[in-house]
């Protein structure tokens, strides 16, 4: 690259001979911040000879908010609505890692009911999260639709949410120790409802997305990510799974009740292109859908009635000195939250472990050598959510 | 059915996990000092111990909740520690890697390395203190890639110098920020390039 | 009168009923793309505008678009930039005059419209190329180059695909080329005529290239909106930017008027031969059965593009060279045997 010569630049690209003596250069483009691919505000360089990318580089800190400065001011209590602040896609999920680090280092855990009640809203919020993620991958490839059929059904899930909680996005539902209330009367069956519903629709996302002839061109064999390489970049989530890893935090570390819940881990295997493409981590993310319908039935089968809050935890919390790591499964992987205590009511240290953070960290190194237009798909087969990568 | 989840859930075998490390590394010689929590759950701790309990300060034997922990003794072996845990003890995932300053006065930072065996689907979590007036330790992402970008985070917010980082620039801040954020003695500016922050 | 004059009368009499006809269509063509869209991903669309399913929206947004500021970047080619959307425009509006609307009503019955609708397209290009190149923006530098590598490569297969109707009706002209679907009561179109097989094998090759020629999806490559942000109409604001949308539903309109007049019959509608030729019915009539043809076709480019994803360019390119060219040549022969072979058994 820092040859003398400019032409030696272009001709570093195996089989190809310069005849004429011709100074050429790549170009380098701003792929953000405020760009529709970037899911966000976000911004890569690329530098792409024509349209094909010999190099990019990830900028973050846009979207910067400072949640871990926060969580060492405010009381353990008080931070939860900030963990619905980074990936607000799933902040059902958000909630329950906080409030399951928090447990831990209480010592005490949630009522029984409350567990299942997490589990169910943490799996609906899986599908509401993935229907977005396919959806909008959708819109990366250049079809519209698919997000808003997306959308059709994800307005579901924010609807009983809402009739849960109150809120549609940002709950500060699941707190440490339990749950801020039970379900309302009749939601549990409303829940059952919308998995029928839902288990016919997911055909249409099948057949309208994934099976799509142009969408399996665009995705098959892009952005191919070796299994080695997934753990090394600690990748997590439908981005390891895509790339063939068995690994799934709800099966192999369970926690709340998922010991006793039967579901597959989906993984990627290849079935239009090569093991960790484009195309598989969408394959995982229907199908995750799939298995967390299986799951929230189990769920409501095996529920019993109870309280939903350990009155151990009151308003002001002060847990005993020392750490704890909690990492769940969150739709777009581990979301670890590394918690310190002095014994005192504030934080000494709120680390999160973002899952998008780790995986779009690979997403600069798969891009050289792909085309201009991979760029969004690759960047879109991550499902980042700009809120989550820089908190 | 199995038992309702035990609060140990996630950790399962973690403790016996660190303990088998520890043992291994003190037969390979390496500088690795193992911590276990020693208090009782909430609900058997009972009250009024609960309230007796006293900070570290004043009581020798320090009590406290959570993970078990593995202290690395010594910065300069990291690499190679690393090295050791992934080739000979299966740790091939860096999942976390992240600076604790437990208080403005504390001599000490942490560096903590969160480890993860995916084949004995066990966590082991390393934490290295360093010296508030040296903060240097030498960078592993030639040992974990994923140790790149948690590296330049970590050194941006805690002003630790990662020796050895292939691409040491500022990931999440701006380029021309003063201070160190996430360390306690960090104070908050009145201004950032002329512009008022209070 | 004179006649200098009357050609001069003529020429700006047809000028403000072109651009009137087209600057209606392209509005209805908008709030219908919307109206689809809607329909396709389960909503409404416009409702609010004008108070009917928002009729009123097109109108609306062109208000809109004419009070926006007009732009144009310092570092920006401000000739090429200023050029670019009028020459788009022109080319487009330059289309209409041969399009065979109704018995009579059209502005000039040339004698190679299909010719001249083909070298119109392919000017339309340099416009969306200068605009590219005047805007100081590389990602419309990419629009632009993408744009003219995609339209040359489509140009051969839709030229190759027009082939077999032309040597079917042995003409250019699109009048002449209707006037020959009138038998059967209205229903001798090309697609149910006696060189069906030939018509069905080249329509589907001529809608593909007619796409791809008019950057449609999935061949919206030069304007990705997930890729290259807008691609070459990135910078331009306003009115500038309204033509650029304008030309595109103009030509969309186009290709499925040529469509429609090559292989659905044009104005034919069953029927036709039991009314008075000449008649205002008639006229009516004709003139409704052959926009709503054309616009049929136009609602089948919307349906594509409201469902599948983008190509990417080299898929478009080997789409366009690989597959459709040679596809095409070999339907043109096809098209030759047959009609020979037609012509042996008429002898």
């Amino acid at each position: 690259m820092s040859s003398s010569h400019p032409a030696a630049a272009y001709s570093r690209a195996p089989g190809r001979e310069i005849e004429l003596d011709v100074a050429t250069q790549d170009c380098q483009i701003h792929m953000g911040p405020q760009h529709p691919a970037t899911h966000g505000v976000m911004r890569v360089l690329l530098k792409a000879d024509g349209e094909v990318l010999s190099g990019a580089q990830t900028h973050l800190g846009y979207l910067h908010r400072s949640a871990e400065k926060i969580g060492e001011m405010v009381d353990w209590l008080q931070y939860l609505p900030y963990t619905d602040r980074y990936d607000y896609l799933c902040a059902m999920n958000n909630n329950l890692g906080y409030s399951l680090g928090v447990e831990k280092l209480l010592g005490l855990e949630a009522p029984e009911r409350a567990q299942y009640l997490r589990v169910i809203l943490s799996e609906l919020n899986r599908i509401a999260s993935h229907l977005f993620a396919v959806g909008t991958y959708g819109l990366d490839l250049g079809a519209f639709t698919p997000l808003f059929t997306a959308l059709r059904d994800r307005e579901i899930v924010l609807d009983l949410f809402e009739r849960i909680c109150g809120a549609r996005l940002t709950y500060s539902f699941i707190r440490p120790g339990g749950l801020w209330n039970d379900a309302p009367e009749g939601w549990l069956e409303d829940v059952a409802a919308f998995l029928d519903l839902f288990e016919k629709r997911w055909h249409e996302y099948w057949t309208l997305v994934v099976e799509n002839r142009i969408f399996i061109e665009r995705t098959a064999d892009v952005g191919v990510l070796s299994a080695e390489q997934a753990i090394d970049w600690g990748c997590s989530g439908p981005m390891l799974r895509g790339s063939g890893v068995d690994w799934d935090l709800r099966r192999d570390q369970p926690y709340q009740v998922y010991d006793r819940l039967e579901f597959e881990v989906v993984k990627g295997s290849g079935y239009r292109g090569s093991v960790g493409d484009c195309f598989d981590r969408t394959f995982v993310r229907m199908f995750e859908m799939t298995e967390s319908i299986r799951i929230v039935r189990q769920c409501l089968e095996q529920m019993e009635p109870g309280p939903v809050h350990n009155p151990e935890v009151k308003s002001v919390i002060r847990p005993a000195p020392g750490s704890a790591y909690c990492g769940i499964e969150n739709p777009r992987g581990e979301l670890g939250h590394y918690l310190v205590s002095d014994g005192s009511k504030i934080a000494v240290r709120v680390r999160v472990r973002a899952p998008s953070f780790c995986n779009l960290s690979v997403a600069e190194h798969l891009m050289p050598g792909s085309m201009l237009g991979d760029a969004a798909a690759i960047i879109g087969s991550v499902d980042i959510v700009v809120g989550e990568t820089d908190r | 059915m199995k038992a309702a989840g035990h609060v140990s859930w996630g950790g399962g075998g973690q403790i016996e996990a660190a303990q088998r490390i520890a043992a291994r590394a003190a037969e390979a010689g390496l500088p690795l000092q193992l911590h276990l929590p020693n208090l009782p759950p909430l609900a058997e701790e009972g009250e009024a111990r609960r309230l007796a309990r006293k900070p570290r300060e004043e009581n020798p034997e320090y009590e406290w909740r959570g993970d078990p922990y593995l202290q690395v003794m010594d910065p300069a072996v990291v690499c190679d520690l690393l090295r050791w845990l992934r080739e000979q003890c299966g740790f091939v995932q860096l999942y976390d890697l992240s600076a604790v300053d437990p208080a403005a006065d504390a001599p000490e930072l942490w560096v903590v390395y969160g480890l993860l065996n995916l084949a004995e689907k066990v966590r082991l979590e390393l934490r290295l203190g360093l010296n508030k007036e040296h903060l240097s330790v030498p960078s592993v992402v030639a040992v974990h890639q994923a140790a790149d970008w948690h590296e330049r985070e970590a050194a941006e917010m805690f002003g630790i110098v990662f020796e050895g980082h292939p691409d040491p620039r500022a990931l999440l801040l701006p380029e021309d920020w003063d201070g160190f954020p996430l360390r306690k003695d960090y104070e908050f500016p009145d201004q950032y390039q002329g512009i008022s922050c209070t | 009168m004179p006649g200098w004059l009357l050609t001069v009368w003529a020429a700006v009499v047809a000028m403000v009923v072109v651009f009137t006809f087209l600057t209606i269509m392209v509005m209805f063509s908008v709030w219908m793309e919307r109206k689809v869209a809607g329909f396709i991903q389960h909503r409404v669309g416009p409702m609010r505008a004008g108070g009917f399913h928002g009729w009123a929206q097109s109108i609306a947004d062109s208000i809109k678009l004419l009070f926006k500021e007009d732009l144009i970047l310092i570092g920006a080619d401000r000739k090429l930039f200023q050029i670019a959307p009028a020459l788009v425009m022109a080319t487009a509006t330059a289309m209409f005059v041969v399009l065979p609307f109704a018995p009579g009503w059209q502005v000039a019955d040339a004698d190679l419209g299909v010719f001249l609708i083909l070298a119109l397209a392919s000017v339309t290009t340099i416009g969306v190329i200068m605009a590219g190149w005047g805007s100081y923006n590389k990602w419309s530098v990419y629009g632009a180059m993408r744009e003219a590598a995609q339209v040359a490569s489509y140009e051969i297969p839709l030229a190759l695909s027009l082939i077999p109707p032309i040597l079917h009706y042995g003409t250019f002209s699109l009048a002449t080329a209707t006037e020959a679907q009138a038998g059967w009561g209205g229903m001798q179109w090309y697609v149910f005529s006696s060189a069906a097989p030939v018509a069905w094998l080249s329509f589907p090759l001529f809608f593909i290239a007619a796409l791809a020629e008019n950057k449609r999806a999935p061949f919206d490559l030069p304007e990705a909106e997930s890729e290259l942000v807008a691609g070459f109409h990135t910078e331009y604001t306003g009115i500038r930017f309204s033509f650029f949308f304008l030309e595109e539903y103009a030509a969309m309109f186009v290709m499925g008027a040529v469509g429609a007049a090559l292989w659905f019959g044009g104005w034919n509608f069953p029927g036709i031969h039991l009314l008075e030729p000449g008649s205002a019915l008639l006229q009516v009539l004709a003139l409704f059965a052959f926009v709503a043809k054309a616009m049929a076709l136009v609602f089948v480019m919307m349906w594509v593009r409201w469902t599948v994803p983008r190509l990417r360019i080299d898929q478009v390119m080997t789409l366009g060279y690989k597959y459709l060219t040679p596809l095409s040549m070999a339907v043109v022969l096809i098209a030759a045997f047959w009609e020979f072979g037609l012509h042996l058994i008429q002898d």
